[in-house]
Order: C-alpha cells, then structure tokens, then sequence
C-alpha cells in the first residue's frame, strides 16, 4: 500500500509578523522595549513639530492683509502669509515690466514643448532634438527676455529657431500618430520614396529654405519692447543663470576632462591646473573675482554688464566640477571600447565622439542633473553681489514699506519652493540611475 | 619581414602632438599675456596701488569678532589678513566636528530597524539637502539668532549660574584663567591619561595572549576624572572664572560670540551633516552584509557589531566623501559674508578689499590660502587612501 496523499496540502497561512497591520507595526515600530520607547518618543517629537508648524503657518496664519500691521491685528503668533503672496510676481520675475511677463511665460512654455519629445518614447531623432535646442533656443530666448532691436545674426538664429521648432513639433506628432519620422513621412506622401537619396536630400533642403524664408520674413514684421537686464530677477533669473550654467559647463567640462586625461604633457598640466584651482575655492570668491578682476582684464573701454560678468564665472566655476563628473564617466568605460575603437580604424576624435562620449554621457544624466540642482541652489550666492534673484527678492520683501521687518516667512517660501524644484528633480535622477543600469547589465 | 617605415612629417604622431602642444601653449600664453598687460594699462590708468606694501600699512576699521590682538589704526591689513583667516579656519572646525558627530548618528539612524526613526532621520536628510545653504544660513541668522531676547532680558543657559547667557547680541560664557599652580592639574592630566593608554595597550596584549578581558574603561576614566581633581583641590583651585556681567547695555567680561557665528555654526553643522548621514549610510550599505551575520552569529551586541566590526570596514568607503564634505564646509563658510561675520572673504576681500584697493593681491591672497588649505586636506587624504588600500584583502 503506497502511502500516498491525495489531496494537495493547503499552503500555510503567512506568520502574522508579514500579514497583518498589527504584525507589521509590532515588527517595524515595537520590536523591543527600547523600539517602543524610541517610537513613542520620536511620534511625541513629530506631534510637537508637526502641529506648531500647523498652528503657525495655517491655523492662526494670516493669508489675505494690505500691510504686516494688519497681519499682527489678525494674529500675533501666526504666520503672514499675506506678504509673500503680496510679492509673488516679484519673487518669480523680478522687476520684469508686468504687462511683459508672458515673454518669460511664453519662453518657458516653449521649452517645454521643445524638450518634450525627449521624454516621448516614440518620438525619433531625440540626439537632435536635445542639438536644436542647445543651438537655437538661448538665441530665441534670449530676444524674448530682453528684445529690442533685432541685428542681422539674431534675424537669422530667430528664424532658424522658429523653423527648428515647427520641425520639432512636426516630428514629434509624426512619432506620436504614424510611429515615422518626419523626413520619411514628408517623403512618402510626395511620393518620392524610391527616389535617389540625392533627390530626397535635395527636396528637403528646398523644403527647410522655403520654410526658413518664411520664418524670415514673418519675424521681421515683428519686435518686443527692450527690458534691460537689471529689471531681470526672481526665480526667472536663477533659472537663467543656472540654465546658461548647466548648457554651458556640460561642453566646457567636456574640453578639461577630455584636456586633463591626455597623453600630451602640456594639455593635461593645463586642464588639470584649471581645474583644481577653481575647485579649491569657493563660489564666492569666484563670483568676487569676476566683479573686481573682469573690469580690469579687459580691454580700456570695453564693459561687461554684471549679469555677464557673473554668468561667466559661474559657468567656469560649473565647468571645473562638470569636468571632474566627466572624467569619472569617462572612466567607467572599460578599456575594450577605446581598443575596440582603435581595431576597427577610429581616430582620437572619432573614438571619443562615436563610441565613448555617448556611453559615458548616458552613465552621467544622473550626476548631471545632480550637479544642475547643486548649481541651482549656488545661484542664490549672486543675491550675495548684489543681484536680484529670487533669493535676493525674498529678502527685499522685508525692505518694502508695508511689509517692513518680514522675514521669515519670506525665507520659508523659498526654502519650500528650493525644497520642491531640488528634491523633485534628485528623485527623478534617481528614477533615472535605476532606469539606465537596468539596461546595462551584461 | 618589416615594413620599412617612412617618415611623413604631416601625418606623424609625435609632430602632431608637439604641435598640438605648442599650439595650446601658445594661445594660453598669449591669452595670460592678454590679461595681464590689460590688468596692467587699466591699473595704471585708474591710478591703482599695486604690490604688496599694503600688508604692514594700518588698516583704519575694526572687526567684532577677532582671535588675536588688534586695534584699529595701528594694526595692519597683513593682522586684518589673519583674523581672517583664523575665523575661517575656527568656523570651520567647529562645524566639521558638529556636523561630522550629528552626520554620523544621523546616518546610522537612517539604517535603525525602527521604521519611525529611519524615515524621520530620511526626512531630515531630504530636507537639509534640498534648500540652499545660504537660505538656512540666512534664515538661522535673521529668523533666529536675531529675534532671541535683548540684552536686559538675557537666557541664561547655566540655569541660573549667570556662566552661559544668550541674547540678540551673541553668546557670552565665562572664561577659566589659570593660577599659579594650574600647570601642575595639567601635568597630572596627561600622565593619567598616557598612563591610561598604557595600561589599555597591556589589556589588549593579555587578552591576545591568554584570551582575558580586563575592563580598561572605568579604572581608566577613574584615573583620567579623579587624579587630576585631587591635584586640583590640593594646590587650592588655582582657577577663576572671568565671569560675562551686564554693564550699561552690554556684557563685559568672559568669551562672547556673536550672533552670525552661531547662525553660520548651526546652520553649516545641520546642513553638512545631512550630506555626511549619506555618505555614512552608503558606507555601512557598502559591508558585506554577511559580515553583520556573522558578527550577530559570534554573539557579539548590536553596538559592539556595529562599532567592533562594520563601521571599521565602512571607513575606507566613508572618508573620502567625509573629507571632501569637509572640504566644502571650509569653502561654505565663505557665505559668512552674508550675514556678516568676519571671515577671510568678508574681512580680507570685502572690507580691506574696498579701504585699501589693491583689487589683485587681495583676490589673489585669499585664493591662494582656499587653495593651500584644499591642497593640504587632499594630501592627508592622498596618504590615508594609500594606507587603507594596502591592507585590503
């Protein structure tokens, strides 16, 4: 008689520590008496903080007044809110002319659209999607924020701007709809598929220059009024200062590390000196050395405007750390790819911007956004020189007749505003990280 | 057989990369050129001092806060250079121990089996991480600092002792000044506590010879805590306090600090520590977690596993980045300038900068003493790598 059971044995029941609300808080919160103590502890501390932050920013927190008067009739221990929201315009654009603020909003909006694609799986050719918006849209930008007269080459980069754009748009809808991109598209339903790749090429320069004309000629029917740049300032300005900063530090940082890790002497001595000496000092000191020093480097008679003279200090600055990123990239590539590289014929420059600088800047997106929020939050030193950015804004609310002696909660506004823009921006980096070294486990 | 190689001057490597070479040496060095003749003609056409004569001449301000001797009018910009420095280095410090303890116990609580306590110790480190530095220093400054009570309405810290008060206008606490006799406490200080280490060394020997363990700790601090009380007392405490006492407006007497050191303290110390928690909680991940079993599995505690067995093998992992978070605790304490504390940039390349205008050497002297102290870590920390790298397994 074989001693055979005939019916399956029931699974058992997880333990009660992994299935149920009890067993997890017994397990995670009061696994100990020493737990239980710390637990009953630490929640005591989080209900103090917890609710005085609540009865001090919204409970007895004054949202609607004309003055800081006002806020103290309203109540004496309780937040005023009023004053800040009083200054929102002024703490996001500065001085800008406030009937002129869609420019900045409309600028903003426009990269939006512009970079979107990136983030569209379908949509193709996203290498030059990310080219076209470093090449034309700081020119495009730049005429939106402080307009003016238009020169000759800021026709021509508006228009090439304007045509990129449509382009862009074009072919990100082309993804989107028929999963092709634009050029097969506009191909296709010309009819000219079979056609010779020189007829294609061809066609469709005729097709861009037509398109570029046009581009032209519209935007020479129009202009925007000139702001001068001391009127910038706010979180638009931060953001131009650290967006200018990043665009530029990511190629400059490319160049040294690139400098400090070649086989010639006189390169390498010269990257690696640079960068050292901007890394050992701090921020400050750079952006001090570029009011006090700029002005006498240059030519007698030639002037630089702070704002310039600030962003190129803070883009040398960024450079020096990008650099160090990139270097540390670079040598995460293993050795195989520059002998394969060598195998199959490549030269210095072919090796580098065909098989290593695309792996090693896939690797870096995580550190460059890393240094980006980094760079984000250093913006607020140029409040420290006399800038009005949004930091220094903040602190101007305090200045403001009505508003006289506020503070605080100025401060915590940006605080929490920083708070949000940085710590979104590192979670998405490290979505990102998890997201590239998933693909890359061979 | 071997090809014979030709020569082609056009396409051989060493002509190339000398001729690189010479290329970037030569725009470098006419772009050096550039600058310094431009920097020289508008110096001249400003009518500008140059040179370094300004560093034994008299510097016409004072400062709040100094660590050595100076008067205004008869010290010199090369002191004004110093108290600088010596502020920068003595901020820094300060907040490089704070933030590197509360870095650390923050850090550890990150991994604590308590739910509760590791996403609080979490919030703490998202928090700080995430809004700029200069706005917490800002904030401790004006929002904090500033708004204690005035000077007739003091906290007294020491409970009633009037040894440690706080107001608006700083931190005052009572200086001990020796006595005649003083010397001979510390002279009994420090044997007890070289007698100490002595006394620890031969345990761990016993113990590695016969498996015994002594209990160094309480016979040591016994040693350290009693011996040098009883020498104290027998010379007939030699010591006196120079007590802070409220004259006119103000305190007079004792150690005071001001407001922005203790803002720019706390709020380097918080904000370095939230970045050295992380850097501590990657280096204990970094373990091998069998390492922990097997600790736990030869019976040791949960804080002799973690003190005995991982954090030792974390450090290798930890240190690099603790020390370049010290670095950049020196770097920030640069932002001193913006709620005015006398630092090097405020001091050196802000004040003195404005009073005496020699723009160059002034510029040029502060980097060069960032750079000496970045140099000088990195050295330190080029020895230890190489230390910790030779006895890896």
């Amino acid at each position: 008689m074989a001693i055979v059971k005939a019916t399956k044995t029931p699974a058992r029941s997880a333990p009660i520590s992994e299935s149920s609300i009890l067993g997890w808080l017994q397990k995670n919160l009061f696994s100990s008496a020493f737990n239980s103590v710390l637990t009953v502890f630490t929640t005591y501390i989080i209900y103090l903080t917890v609710n005085g932050v609540y009865i001090w920013g919204f409970a007895d927190a004054t949202f609607v007044a004309e003055t800081r008067r006002e806020c103290y009739g309203n109540s004496l221990t309780g937040a005023c809110w009023a004053g800040v929201i009083d200054w929102l315009d002024n703490i996001f654009y500065g001085r800008y002319p406030r009937e002129e603020i869609w420019r900045i909003n409309f600028g903003g909006i426009l990269l939006a659209f512009w970079m979107a694609p990136l983030w569209i799986a379908r949509a193709k050719g996203k290498v030059l999607v990310g080219a076209s918006v470093v090449v034309f849209y700081p020119f495009l930008a730049g005429y939106l924020f402080s307009g003016g007269d238009k020169g000759l080459f800021m026709q021509v980069m508006i228009s090439g701007a304007i045509v990129a754009f449509a382009i862009n748009m074009a072919n990100a809808i082309a993804g989107l709809l028929k999963q092709q991109s634009i050029v097969r598209l506009v191909i296709g339903s010309l009819g000219q598929t079979n056609a010779a790749d020189k007829t294609q090429r061809n066609l469709l320069i005729a097709l861009v220059a037509v398109g570029f004309g046009a581009a032209y000629l519209w935007q020479s029917s129009w202009t925007v009024e000139f702001v001068t740049w001391t009127k910038w300032g706010g979180l638009f300005l931060t953001l131009v200062i650290s967006g200018i900063g990043i665009a530029s530090a990511l190629p400059g940082g490319i160049i040294l590390a690139l400098g400090r890790r070649s086989k010639l002497p006189v390169l390498r001595v010269l990257s690696t000196g640079f960068i050292e000496v901007f890394r050992s000092v701090p921020l400050i000191t750079v952006l001090f050395m570029a009011t006090t020093m700029f002005p006498l480097f240059m030519p007698e008679g030639f002037v630089l405007n702070k704002l310039v003279q600030v962003i190129i200090a803070v883009v040398l600055f960024n450079a020096c750390y990008m650099a160090e990123t990139v270097r540390a990239g670079l040598q995460a590539i293993p050795k195989g790819q520059f002998e394969g590289a060598h195998t199959i014929g490549l030269g210095y420059w072919g090796t580098m911007g065909l098989i290593i600088m695309p792996q090693a800047l896939k690797h870096m997106i995580p550190n460059i956004v890393g240094s980006f929020i980094g760079l984000l939050k250093d913006t607020t030193l140029v409040s420290i020189i006399g800038l009005f950015d949004i930091l220094g804004m903040l602190r101007s609310i305090s200045k403001d007749v009505p508003w006289l002696g506020l503070h605080k909660e100025p401060l915590i506004f940006g605080a929490i505003l920083f708070f949000i823009i940085c710590f979104a921006m590192s979670k998405y980096s490290r979505h990102l990280e998890v997201k590239l070294s998933a693909g890359n486990n061979h | 057989m071997r090809p014979k190689e030709e020569f082609n001057f056009f396409q051989d490597q060493r002509v190339r990369s000398a001729f690189y070479q010479i290329l970037t040496a030569g725009l470098v060095g006419w772009m050096v050129w550039y600058l310094i003749t431009n920097t020289a003609h508008n110096l001249e056409v400003r009518g500008m001092n140059t040179g370094f004569s300004f560093i034994n001449a008299s510097a016409g301000f004072d400062t709040d806060f100094k660590l050595i001797e100076y008067k205004p009018g008869i010290g010199t910009y090369g002191d004004i250079f110093i108290i600088g420095a010596l502020n920068t280095l003595l901020i820094s410090f300060l907040s490089i121990i704070a933030s590197t303890v509360l870095g650390f116990i923050i850090g550890v609580l990150r991994l604590s089996s308590n739910w509760l306590v590791s996403k609080v110790a979490l919030a703490y480190v998202e928090i700080f991480r995430n809004i700029p530095l200069l706005i917490q220093i800002v904030f401790w400054y004006i929002g904090v600092f500033s708004l204690l009570p005035v000077v007739k309405k003091s906290l007294d810290l020491s409970f009633g002792a009037e040894r440690v008060i706080l107001n608006n206008r700083g931190l005052y606490f009572a200086t001990p000044i020796p006595g005649d006799l003083f010397w001979m406490t510390l002279v009994t200080l420090a044997a007890a506590v070289i007698g100490a280490i002595i006394y620890r060394r031969r345990a761990h020997k016993r113990q590695d010879a016969t498996g015994e363990q002594t209990n160094t700790l309480l016979p040591s601090l016994a040693a350290i805590i009693f011996l040098p009380l009883i020498v104290f007392f027998a010379t007939g405490m030699p010591l006196e306090w120079d007590i802070p006492t409220l004259q006119g407006f103000n305190f007079a007497g004792g150690t005071s600090v001001p407001p922005a050191f203790l803002a720019l303290l706390v709020a380097l110390s918080i904000y370095h520590a939230a970045h050295i928690a992380e850097s501590v909680r990657a280096g204990i991940l970094s373990v091998n977690r069998g390492q922990n079993d097997a600790a736990m599995a030869i019976g040791l505690k949960p804080g002799k596993v973690m003190g005995l067995v991982i954090i030792p093998q974390a450090m290798p992992a930890i240190v690099p980045p603790l020390i370049s978070n010290w670095m950049n605790t020196v770097k920030n304490s640069s932002l001193a300038i913006a709620i005015g504390y006398s630092d090097i940039v405020s001091l050196f390349m802000q004040t003195a900068l404005n009073q005496a205008g020699y723009a160059v050497e002034m510029v040029g002297m502060t980097m060069a003493f960032y750079m000496f102290i970045s140099l000088t870590i990195s050295f330190f920390l080029n020895i230890y790598n190489k230390r910790v790298q030779l006895v890896e397994r």
